[in-house]
C-alpha cells in the first residue's frame, strides 16, 4: 500500500539493508548516504511544516512522517525521491529512526508526550509552529524558522529564503492592490453538512492579513486556529463581498448536494463568482505552506478581477 | 416489561403532551428571534437559515426521534426485552460501519446507496445479536450485552479507519456522533416518506402483536406464525434505525428511553406503546437538539446532538438496571462433550508451542526500512532487540492478564460474552487521559499514566460498589460497566469532531498501542502479570463450582458473595493494569477463553492457564501484524486483535450454536 514511496532500485536504501543483513556497522555505511553529504547534519522531520523549510534551507531530511501523505496535503515542494516515510508523527516507526541515526529530530509541541522517547534515537529540536501560544502564528513560524536554521548551522540560507518569502507576499499584496480586494474565508469541506473553518489565531488568517487582504470570518478559533461549524453558519458572514475559498481535497459527494440546498444556493459567499475551490494548501504549516497559500489566493481573486 | 414494577402515574397521553410542549417551547426560544427581527430587503440570511436550515433540522429531529423509538418499542415487544433498542443491540453501530468503510473505499456508491449500505450493516449487526441471543432464549442481558459488545467492535473499527487516515479525516467523527444539522429539506423529507411506510406496515401487526403479548404458547394457538412475525418486527425496526443512521449518524439512546418512558406512564397495549412511544421519542430528541444549539450558541463550539444524547442517556440505562429483575443463568450446556477434543495434556504442549512460536516470529522477523522483510541474527539483532522487547512484552503480559480476567468474568456471570473489555474500566482509563490532556497543560507520558490508573481504578471502585448494592449480580455489573464504556466514547466522538489535533492521542490510547512501552513500563506489567493470575489460578475450585449456578454452588460448601466480591476485585485488578498497556479494545480477553475451550481445556486450571498463554501470544501477534502489515505505519496491537480476533470469535460461536441446537 504504501510501497510506491519506496523506489526500488535507490541505492541509499540499498545500502542500509546491507548494513543491516550483512551485520556491518551501518555508521560506516551512511556516509555514503548522499543525504549526508559533507557538512549537512542528517535530520527527521515529524512535522510537513518543518520538512518542507528543511528543504528550503537546503536540508534534504532523512525521513519525514505520514510521507505517503505529502502529495495530498502540501503538494509543493515535493519531497525529492530516497526520502524515507517514518510512519505516522505520534507513533514514527522507531527501528526506522534507529537505522536512520539522526542528528537531529524535529518536532512540534503537538508531539510533547513522545519526545521523552524520542531523545534515545538522536536529538529532538522541538519548534512552536501551528499551535497557538501568544504570538501570532506566521511570525511564530518565521522565528522558528530561523532557531532552526541557527541549530542547522544554516543562518545564511534562512535569511535569504525568509527575504525571498517576504518578497514574495509583498508581490502578493502589490498584485491584490488593484483588486478592490473582498474579505474571503477559508474552509475545508467535512461533508456536505460542515465545514472546518479557520480564523484569528492561525496561520491562514496572518498570511490573509499580510497580503492586504482580511478575514471574512471574525469569530475566535480554536487555539490549532480552526473551528468545525454547520455550513449554514457560513450565513453569519455578514460583508455581501465576501469569498468563500475551499480548499482540496473536497469529499466527492458534498458539491452535488450542495448544489440541491437552497440555503447554500443563496448564501452570498457561496454564489458563482464569490465561491472557490483551490488546490490542497496546509494549515498545519510553516513559511512554505504560508507561501503556498499566499499564491494560491492571489492568484484565485487575480482571475477572478 | 415484567421487569419494570412501578409505572407513574400520569397516562402516557399527558407525558407525550407535555414533553411535545417542553421540545415546542425549546423551539421557539430558538426560532423567534428570526420573527422578531423585520424582514430585510432581498436576501435575508436570517430567513433562508430559518427557512432551510433551522426548520428542516427541527423536522429531521422529530421524524429521527420518531423513527428510533418506533425502532425501540417493536424491539422491545417482540424481544420481551425491556433492555433492547437500536442502540443497545448495535443495529445503529453496524450502520455506521458500513457507511464509514464504504466512504473510505467506495465514496462513489454513497450517492445512490447509501439507505442500502446501512441496511447492510445494521442488517448484519442484528442477524449476529439475535443469533447469539436466539441460544439463550432471548435473555434480556445476554442480548443487550452482545448488542453491546458488538457496538464496541464497530466503533473500533471506525476508529481505526480514522486513525489510519490521521487527522485531517475528522468527519468520520462528526458523522459517527450523529449531527442533526440540515441545509435543505432533502433529508426531512426523503426520510420521513421512508420511515411513513414503513410505521404504515409496522399498523399492520399491531393485532398480531398484541396476541403475541399473550405468550408464545397462546399466539400459536390462535395461529400467529410467531417466529414469522417476529422476523417482520425486527425487519422493520432494524429498517427505522438504518434508515436514521443513513440520514444523520448515530444517535445513541433515545430508542431504549422513549419506549420505557411510554411504559412508565401507563401505556400498555402494543398500539399504545408504540404509538405514544414515538411521540415521545420525537419530543425527546427535539428537546435535546434544541438545547444542544442553545447551549453551542453560548459556547461557539460544535457539539453532536448523538453524542449528547448518549452522555445523557447512559445514566438512563444504568437506573433501569437496577430495576430489572434478574434471573441467574445456568450455563446451558456443558462446554466439554460437544466435540472430539485433545487430551488435556497435548492441548496444553500445543498451546505452549503457539505462544513461543509467537513470540519467536514478534521478536526476529521485522522489515527494512525499505519495506522489505528481515530475519535478524547478529549484531542487528542487539540494535533491534531492545526496542522489540517491550512491546512484546507488554503485550505477552497484558494478554494473559486479559485473558485471565475473561475466564474468571465468564465463569462468574455465566455468560460466554462476558470480558474485561466491557467492564468500563478502559473507559475510566480514557477518561481519565482525556482530563490529563485537556486540563493539564503539556502533560508528559507519566502524568497521562498517572491519570489514566487513577480513572480505571476510580470506575472499578464504582463498579464495586454497584456490585455490592446489586447483591452482586455480575451481569448487571457487567452492563453497568459497558454503559460507562458507551458514554466515554460518545465523550471522545464530542471531542473528536471539534477537530482537537488532542483527540488523536485519546484515539491512539484508545487503540491500545504498545508503541509507549518501556523497558520499565514493560518489567512492571509483566511482575503484575504474575502477582495477579497467581491468585487467579489458586481459586480454580470457586471458578469450577460457580458455573452451576448459585444454589448448587453454595451448596457445594462456595461462600458465594465473598468468592463472587473477590473474583471481581481480581478480574478488575487484572482488566485495569491490562488497559495501561494495551488499551480498551482488544477483545483478548473474549476471544482467549474460548480458544482454550476449544482446545479443549475446560476445567477451570487448565483453562485458566490456557487463555493465559493464548492470550498473551494472541497479543503478541496481533502486535507483531500492527508493526509490519502497513509498514512502517502501525496498526495499534489492540486494534489488531480486535479487528482479527472479533469475527473469528462470532464464527466459533455460531458454529458452537449450532451443535448445541442439534444435540
Amino acid at each position: 500500500m504504501r510501497a510506491d514511496c519506496f523506489p526500488p532500485f535507490d541505492p541509499s536504501r540499498r545500502v542500509l539493508l546491507g548494513g543491516l543483513l550483512g551485520g556491518l556497522p551501518a555508521a560506516a555505511l551512511l556516509r555514503a548516504v548522499p543525504t549526508s553529504a559533507q557538512g549537512a547534519p542528517r535530520v527527521v522531520s515529524l512535522d510537513y511544516g518543518l520538512a518542507s523549510t528543511l528543504l528550503a534551507l537546503g536540508i534534504v531530511p532523512a525521513g519525514v512522517s505520514d510521507l505517503a501523505g505529502w502529495d495530498k496535503w502540501v503538494v509543493s515542494p515535493s519531497m525529492p525521491a530516497g526520502v524515507v516515510d517514518l510512519g505516522t508523527s505520534t507513533e514514527p516507526n522507531l527501528e526506522i529512526l534507529k537505522a536512520l541515526k539522526p542528528d537531529f529530530i524535529l518536532a512540534t509541541p503537538y508531539l510533547d508526550a513522545q519526545i521523552p522517547r524520542l531523545q534515545e534515537f538522536g536529538r529532538v529540536l522541538r519548534l512552536q509552529t501551528f499551535r497557538y501560544e501568544g504570538t501570532p502564528i506566521l511570525q511564530a513560524v518565521t522565528a522558528a524558522t530561523r532557531s532552526l536554521a541557527g541549530e542547522l548551522g544554516r543562518l545564511p540560507q534562512a535569511e535569504l529564503f525568509l527575504s525571498g518569502a517576504e518578497a514574495f507576499f509583498d508581490d502578493c499584496r502589490a498584485r491584490l492592490a488593484p483588486v478592490s480586494a473582498p474579505p474571503v474565508a477559508l474552509v475545508n469541506f467535512m461533508d456536505a453538512r460542515h465545514v472546518r473553518i479557520y480564523g484569528n489565531p492561525g496561520l491562514f488568517h496572518d498570511v490573509l492579513e499580510r497580503i492586504g487582504l482580511s478575514n471574512a470570518w471574525t469569530e475566535q478559533s480554536s487555539d490549532w486556529g480552526l473551528q468545525t461549524i454547520a455550513i449554514e453558519e457560513l450565513s453569519r458572514i455578514t460583508d455581501p463581498h465576501a469569498r468563500l475559498i475551499a480548499f482540496d481535497p473536497v469529499p466527492p459527494d458534498v458539491l452535488p448536494k450542495l448544489a440541491r440546498s437552497p440555503l447554500w444556493r443563496s448564501l452570498p459567499v457561496a454564489r458563482p463568482g464569490h465561491f472557490h475551490v483551490l488546490a490542497p494548501a496546509l494549515m498545519f504549516g510553516m513559511v512554505n505552506e504560508a507561501m503556498r497559500f499566499a499564491g494560491l489566493v492571489t492568484q484565485a481573486l487575480e482571475r477572478e478581477a | 416489561m415484567s421487569g419494570l414494577t412501578q409505572s407513574l402515574r400520569f397516562g402516557p397521553a399527558a407525558v407525550a403532551c407535555a414533553s411535545l410542549t417542553l421540545a415546542a417551547a425549546l423551539a421557539w426560544l430558538l426560532v423567534a428571534p428570526n420573527f422578531a427581527a423585520p424582514a430585510a430587503p432581498g436576501y435575508d440570511a436570517a430567513r433562508m437559515v430559518l427557512l432551510y436550515s433551522t426548520l428542516p433540522r427541527l423536522a429531521t429531529a422529530l421524524i429521527a426521534g420518531a423513527a428510533l423509538s418506533l425502532a425501540g418499542a417493536l424491539f422491545q415487544l417482540v424481544l420481551r426485552n425491556p433492555l433492547a433498542s437500536p442502540t443497545t443491540l448495535g443495529i445503529s453501530a453496524g450502520a455506521n460501519l458500513a457507511l464509514v468503510i464504504t466512504l473510505l473505499a467506495f465514496p462513489a456508491l454513497l450517492g445512490f446507496g447509501r439507505d442500502l449500505v446501512a441496511l447492510a450493516g445494521s442488517a448484519a449487526a442484528a442477524a449476529i445479536v439475535m443469533g447469539l441471543g436466539a441460544r439463550r432464549g432471548f435473555s434480556p442481558l445476554s442480548l443487550v450485552l452482545s448488542g453491546l459488545v458488538i457496538s464496541l467492535w464497530c466503533g473500533a473499527l471506525a476508529a481505526v479507519l480514522t486513525f489510519l487516515n490521521d487527522r485531517y479525516l475528522v468527519s468520520l467523527f462528526i458523522w459517527g456522533a450523529g449531527s442533526l444539522a440540515q441545509q435543505s429539506w432533502d433529508i426531512p423529507l426523503s426520510l420521513l416518506w421512508k420511515v411513513a411506510v414503513l410505521a404504515l406496515l409496522c399498523g399492520a401487526i399491531v393485532r398480531p402483536l398484541a396476541l403475541l403479548e399473550l405468550g408464545d404458547g397462546s399466539a400459536a394457538a390462535l395461529g400467529v406464525r410467531f417466529a414469522y412475525l417476529r422476523f417482520f418486527a425486527i425487519a422493520i425496526a432494524v429498517s427505522l434505525s438504518a434508515l436514521v443512521t443513513s440520514a444523520v449518524g448515530v444517535i445513541g439512546f433515545i430508542g431504549l428511553v422513549a419506549p420505557i418512558v411510554a411504559r412508565l406512564s401507563g401505556a400498555r397495549r402494543v398500539g399504545d406503546i408504540l404509538i405514544w412511544s414515538s411521540l415521545i421519542g420525537a419530543a425527546l430528541l427535539l428537546c435535546a437538539d434544541v438545547s444542544v444549539q442553545l447551549l453551542a450558541g453560548a459556547f461557539s463550539d460544535f457539539l453532536p446532538t448523538g453524542a449528547v444524547t448518549a452522555i445523557f442517556g447512559t445514566p438512563v440505562l444504568l437506573f433501569l438496571l437496577r430495576r430489572l429483575k434478574m434471573r441467574h443463568r445456568v450455563i446451558a450446556a456443558p462446554f466439554a462433550g460437544l466435540r472430539r477434543k485433545l487430551p488435556a495434556g497435548r492441548a496444553a504442549v500445543l498451546v505452549l508451542v503457539a505462544m513461543l512460536a509467537a513470540i519467536a516470529i514478534a521478536m526476529l522477523c521485522g522489515r527494512n526500512p525499505d519495506g522489505t522483510w528481515q530475519w535478524l541474527g547478529g549484531p542487528a539483532l542487539a540494535e533491534l532487540l531492545p526496542l522489540r522487547l517491550p512491546r512484546v512484552m507488554a503485550a505477552l503480559a497484558s494478554g494473559a492478564m486479559l485473558a485471565v480476567a475473561g475466564v474468571l468474568l465468564q465463569r462468574l456471570t455465566g455468560n460466554e460474552m462476558a470480558s474485561p473489555e466491557v467492564l468500563g474500566i478502559s473507559a475510566g482509563a480514557t477518561f481519565g487521559l482525556s482530563i490529563s490532556l485537556f486540563a493539564v497543560a503539556a502533560s508528559g507520558i507519566w502524568v497521562q499514566l498517572g491519570f489514566a490508573a487513577s480513572g480505571a481504578f476510580a470506575v472499578l471502585a464504582v463498579i464495586l460498589a454497584f456490585a455490592l448494592r446489586a447483591q452482586l449480580a455480575p451481569e448487571r455489573v457487567l452492563l453497568a460497566g459497558i454503559a460507562l464504556s458507551a458514554m466515554v466514547d460518545a465523550l471522545v466522538g464530542a471531542v473528536a469532531s471539534t477537530g482537537d489535533p488532542r483527540a488523536l492521542t485519546l484515539l491512539r490510547w484508545m487503540s491500545g498501542s504498545t508503541y509507549g512501552v518501556s523497558a520499565g513500563t514493560a518489567m512492571a506489567l509483566s511482575l503484575a502479570a504474575l502477582l495477579l493470575v497467581a491468585p487467579a489460578l489458586l481459586s480454580r475450585r470457586w471458578l469450577d463450582l460457580l458455573p452451576l449456578g448459585p444454589s448448587s454452588a453454595a451448596s457445594l460448601g462456595v461462600p458465594l458473595k465473598s468468592a463472587r466480591l473477590a473474583l471481581s476485585c481480581l478480574a478488575g485488578l487484572l482488566s485495569a493494569v491490562a488497559t495501561l498497556g494495551v488499551g480498551p479494545l482488544s477483545f483478548v480477553g473474549l476471544m482467549a477463553p474460548h480458544l482454550a475451550r476449544e482446545a479443549g481445556l475446560t476445567r477451570a486450571l487448565p483453562q485458566m492457564a490456557g487463555a493465559a498463554l493464548l492470550g498473551g501470544a494472541l497479543m503478541v501477534l496481533a502486535d507483531w501484524l500492527g508493526r509490519t502489515v502497513l509498514f512502517p505505519y502501525q496498526i495499534p496491537a489492540g486494534l489488531m486483535s480486535a479487528l482479527v480476533g472479533a469475527p473469528f470469535l462470532m464464527l466459533l460461536l455460531f458454529r458452537k450454536s449450532r451443535t448445541t441446537q442439534v444435540l
